[in-house]
């Protein structure tokens, strides 16, 4: 576990021990406002009548007292989505009471979690094959709760999911016939931001990559269609879900109820890079540790400080300065003339993750702060909930 | 914590909730037989990373097997507290420490174990003997070396030489000696492994001799990691190897075929979408992919093709079949960014948990 020095409130943020996770409150607090506005209005500009509800998507931040203030804003649905069960046991016990798991659960143990979290609260989770439905059927049915239903369909993201039309229909009908279970409706999981490929496979018929944001939208419609399906079969299933990270995907296709997104209350450098207008909130505070060239200054945070798996962190200050390499627990930053003198050892350095959900992954603890003063450590409470 | 997901002793392998982090025993025993046995007749000995597991029970369990100087190396300052806290009497910081609060938190490990730390700039060495001085402790601090990484480190012999004075005459810090780090890419044969390692270490023996001849005593001469714990070893002057990767083991070491994989990440089948593709529930936030994709044990015809924060995907050669509920044991390519993702490890032998381990100092980047 992450051993913080626990300052007192109202410390200046350039003394908080190092490497810190720390969030600007007032930069978190305008994104979410920002974001939760523009899904306010999808009521007019869809043209379909209805406004997509917010479910946050906290497993990218994993921390309670953010997710309350997403609730709290503009537009929310009330509840949150989640990936593993245990994140669902976290947010429960945090006062969450509608919670979706986003991803397919297997297993008789975790299937029988679920169902334990579901005896006292609105418990939803994805499926896309026929076992799913059997084995969370028959352990509702056995622990008398009730599980909300959504089934999984591919939009192309290159994970899981039923092919949409037919296939999907034929899974929804299974889910609304069977016992303990309640079909709430059809979600898809958009392509990522493209990110590095890892595999060296890009060439591969299955390779995951961006799409064209127009046939993005022809799958979406296709997936609106797919509802309008089940209906057609007397499957009653309201929600229409999209988690998307490149969150604006959506807005123009009449049909769609849900959206769930996390990236937007704090952001990182990748979802900057695509959304200009929010900022970082979450950067890592880091110090100097080594000025061993002219040239070069060593930062006490590296790949275990930062979780750069999918791109490496960039300087928030970058005037003559450039993180060039990390290994296993050192930052290496390029300096040109101009900088030199700026990052002598025990000074401070700010990182801008590049992508926020690994970087967080690596903290127990956020520094949340406002106006450059620390307001409190708030835990990253389902951090490690990996089951 | 509370009600963090923890097996019993006793419990299958095949029950287990998943993901999980498996330290395999056997291995783990292996492993540091193979240092036990090396380090043996030798001057040098082993002083474990313990970087690399972050668990103060597996160092003792490294310092009881054998070979090594009875201590272990840490990455930082907060990873040092939790071992002396832990009861490891002795702790080399192998990297540089800044800052007054930090360096104040060193003095007070110097207090309660053997403290030896990296150094690579006078003035933080006058920062380390003020502290120490001021709360009337002694610290060992050790001059590190630059050989090619391009990261901390004095940057040739007459720096070397010139800090090594600049310590030995401060108050309150003992100049125990000096160290250095090297990595190398794959490199199987071990002549190869011979010829980089002399290479890269000579010029750490050429800064001993120059601070010896400068009338400073040089006590340790600490360098080498897994691919080199065999040939530093025997470069006479070397004193300790920082070898630590050995333990858990990764698929990018694969090519050091002395020691066996270890640490491997258990994870479930959750999904069939497609013919010829299953997706299992480990992502990036259980294992680091940091070098390449981790590999699947004992199943040749499954191949992990991408992975995400919070699923992998696998593709099935054809004849290749996998079921939702179907478990899987990766194998990282990298195990330090794997393991300190991680709160517990799961120790299993013979397909039995024996052992469940708080990996205490997860999390300790300061």
């Amino acid at each position: 576990m992450e051993r913080p020095v626990f300052q007192p409130v109202g410390t200046p943020v350039e003394e908080l021990d190092t490497p810190a996770m720390v969030v600007d409150l007032d930069v978190m607090e305008a994104n979410i406002a920002r974001f939760h506005t523009s899904m306010d209005s999808t009521g007019d500009s869809a043209g379909g009548g209805s406004r997509i509800k917010v479910r946050p998507h906290v497993s990218c931040h994993q921390c309670p007292q953010i997710a309350h203030l997403q609730l709290a804003a503009a537009n929310p649905g009330g509840g949150i989505a989640v990936n593993t069960v245990g994140e669902a046991e976290v947010f429960a016990g945090a006062g969450f009471n509608d919670i979706l798991i986003s991803r397919p659960v297997a297993g008789r143990p975790k299937i029988a979690r679920l169902c334990a979290l579901a005896q006292s609260r609105r418990i939803s989770v994805v499926v896309d094959d026929a076992r799913h439905v059997d084995s969370l059927s028959a352990a509702a049915s056995t622990a008398g709760a009730t599980l909300g239903i959504l089934v999984e369909v591919d939009a192309g993201s290159g994970g899981s999911g039923v092919a949409m039309g037919a296939d999907a229909a034929t899974l929804a009908k299974n889910v609304s016939d069977a016992p303990g279970l309640r079909l709430d409706g059809l979600m898809a999981s958009l392509p990522d931001l493209s990110g590095p490929d890892l595999s060296g496979r890009r060439d591969g018929p299955e390779a995951p990559g961006a799409v064209p944001e127009n046939e993005l939208k022809a799958r979406l419609k296709e997936l609106v269609e797919t509802s309008r399906l089940l209906e057609q079969q007397r499957a009653s299933a309201p929600v229409v879900s999209v988690a998307a990270s490149g969150f604006d995907d959506i807005a123009g296709v009449p049909g769609i109820t849900e959206i769930q997104v996390g990236s937007y209350a704090l952001m990182d450098h990748a979802h900057c890079l695509v959304r200009p207008d929010y900022s970082p909130a979450a950067m890592i505070l880091a110090s100097v540790i080594s000025h061993p060239t002219e040239g070069s200054a060593v930062v006490d945070a590296g790949h275990k400080a930062t979780g750069p798996d999918l791109g490496l962190p960039v300087l928030a200050d970058s005037d003559g300065a450039k993180a060039v390499r990390f290994s296993a627990e050192h930052g290496v930053l390029e300096l040109e003339p101009s900088a030199y003198s700026r990052f002598m050892p025990g000074g401070k350095v700010w990182l801008v993750p590049f992508d926020l959900e690994l970087s967080l992954n690596q903290y127990d603890y956020i520094r949340a702060v406002r106006k450059g003063k620390l307001e409190g450590f708030w835990p990253i409470a389902a951090r490690g909930r990996f089951s | 914590m509370d009600n963090r997901y923890r097996p019993t002793p006793g419990t299958l392998l095949e029950d287990l909730d998943t993901p999980c982090l498996i330290l395999d025993m056997d291995a783990v025993d292996h492993n540091m037989d193979v240092m036990a046995e090396y380090y043996a007749g030798r001057t040098a000995k082993l002083r474990p990373h313990g970087k690399n597991h972050k668990t103060p029970a597996l160092a003792h369990r490294q310092i009881r097997r054998g070979g090594t100087v009875g201590g272990v190396c840490s990455a930082k300052v907060s990873e040092a507290e939790v071992m002396v806290d832990g009861g490891v009497p002795s702790v080399f910081i192998t990297s540089e420490v800044a800052g007054n609060q930090k360096i104040d938190r060193l003095c007070t490990l110097a207090g309660q174990a053997e403290m030896l730390v990296a150094c690579d700039d006078a003035a933080n060495a006058k920062n380390l003997s003020n502290a120490a001085s001021a709360r009337g402790v002694e610290l060992g601090v050790v001059v590190e070396m630059e050989t090619g990484l391009k990261r901390c480190g004095v940057q040739d012999i007459p720096q070397g030489v010139e800090l090594a004075k600049v310590i030995h005459s401060l108050p309150g810090l003992k100049f125990r000696g000096i160290m250095s780090h090297q990595v190398i890419p794959d490199m199987p044969h071990r002549e190869d492994r011979v010829t980089e390692g002399r290479r890269v270490i000579q010029q750490v023996i050429d800064l001993k001799d120059a601070i010896v001849a400068a009338g400073v005593p040089v006590e340790i001469v600490s360098t080498g990691e897994t691919w080199s714990y065999d040939v530093a070893a025997e470069i006479p002057g070397v004193t300790e190897i920082q070898g630590g990767s050995y333990l858990v083991m990764e698929t990018g070491y694969g090519f050091m075929t002395d020691f066996h994989y270890a640490g491997k990440v258990l994870t479930t089948i959750i999904s069939t979408p497609r013919s010829g593709t299953a997706i299992g529930d480990a992502g990036l936030k259980t294992i680091s992919a940091l070098r390449g994709l981790p590999t699947v044990e004992g199943r040749p015809g499954i191949t992990a093709e991408s992975i995400d924060a919070n699923r992998i995907v696998f593709h099935l050669d054809e004849g290749t079949e996998l079921h939702i509920g179907d478990q899987l044991l990766l194998l990282p390519s990298q195990q330090d960014a794997t393991v300190s993702r991680w709160d517990s490890f799961v120790g299993v032998r013979g397909g039995v948990v024996e052992a469940v381990w708080d990996i205490q100092a997860r999390g300790c980047h300061s």
